[in-house]
């Protein structure tokens, strides 16, 4: 190991970590409202009111292939889909606005929003 | 070196690439990450870098991306592969004129492997159009951390020998 290997080491631990601790820490605000939005081909697909008592199962079907996303106990996940790789579906479940579930093979994107109160739309982070 | 023996060598080392591709391929991905792989071809990248320059190593990058696409691999994971490949060859070059006194091949492939997941998650997050894609990062970095430390300590066992095997070609 020499000099400049433990220097690049260093920058990638810190560099990883920090954005991690940012990640972490984001502002999870009282969102009065909560949505699912499904996105397929880029293009937004469905959107759909979250809270603790949504239970729906949506089937995402395009050209690419077909993803099962299902929505119950507040939190949400894809339970089976047509991609060779299935990370989305070993991605497990998502629940806090700002979280997401790709399917980078069929282009599908799931994320969870909040939206507060004010009339100037908020976001998630 | 002549220049049929540098081709020999090339092909090579094209040639082992994409078997490294393969195996890996076989490996089950032992991380929920997507994209987190080992890098096994990474490892030829950085002896081409020490043994060869910069022109020759670009080559192997550019065929054994192509020619692994062609081996079974849909459009979009080309485009993963070729921007992840040709950057992280790019940044592995500029390091490594950190000068061998200062940085070994560890440091070399730790960068290396960092900047193959930075343009991998760039492409992703033009393909879904989809910026926060990036936020996958932070743990494909500390993935392409370790992968990149192991694939270094490999390269420079095996850099001695591979230099050793060439300069034997030449005389």
């Amino acid at each position: 190991m020499k000099r400049f290997d433990i220097v690049i080491i260093i920058l990638v631990v810190i560099i990883a970590l920090g954005s991690l601790g940012v990640l972490a820490i984001r502002p999870q605000g009282n969102y009065s409202r909560k949505y699912v939005e499904i996105y397929s081909e880029n293009r937004l697909y469905r959107k759909i009111p979250f809270d603790k008592t949504t239970t729906e199962r949506v089937v995402v079907k395009s050209n690419l292939g077909f993803n099962i996303i299902d929505i119950s106990n507040a939190k949400v996940r894809i339970i089976d889909a047509d991609c060779p790789d299935k990370i989305c579906i070993k991605d497990g479940a998502i629940s806090k606005p700002g979280d997401m579930l790709v399917c980078l093979p069929n282009k599908v994107v799931v994320e969870i929003k909040g939206e507060s109160n004010s009339e100037n739309d908020a976001l998630s982070f | 070196m002549s220049k049929t023996r540098k081709l020999t060598f090339i092909s090579l080392l094209v040639a082992q690439a994409l078997v490294l591709h393969v195996i890996e391929r076989a490996i089950p991905v032992p991380f929920i990450t997507p994209g987190a792989k080992l890098g096994l071809a990474n490892l030829v990248t950085v002896i081409a870098l020490y043994t060869f320059g910069f022109k020759e190593t670009f080559a192997i990058v550019v065929l054994r991306i192509i020619m692994a696409a062609l081996l079974g691999g849909s459009l979009s994971s080309f485009l993963y592969s070729i921007a992840g490949g040709i950057l992280s060859f790019f940044v592995m070059f500029v390091v490594m004129q950190l000068g061998e006194e200062n940085v070994s091949a560890i440091g070399v492939s730790v960068a290396g492997a960092v900047f193959h997941n930075i343009g991998q998650v760039l492409v992703a997050s033009m393909i879904v159009q989809n910026i926060r894609i990036v936020s996958y990062l932070p743990v494909l970095m500390v993935a392409g951390l370790g992968t990149g430390i192991f694939i270094g300590l490999t390269a420079r066992y095996l850099i001695t020998y591979v230099k050793k095997l060439i300069s034997y070609g030449i005389n």
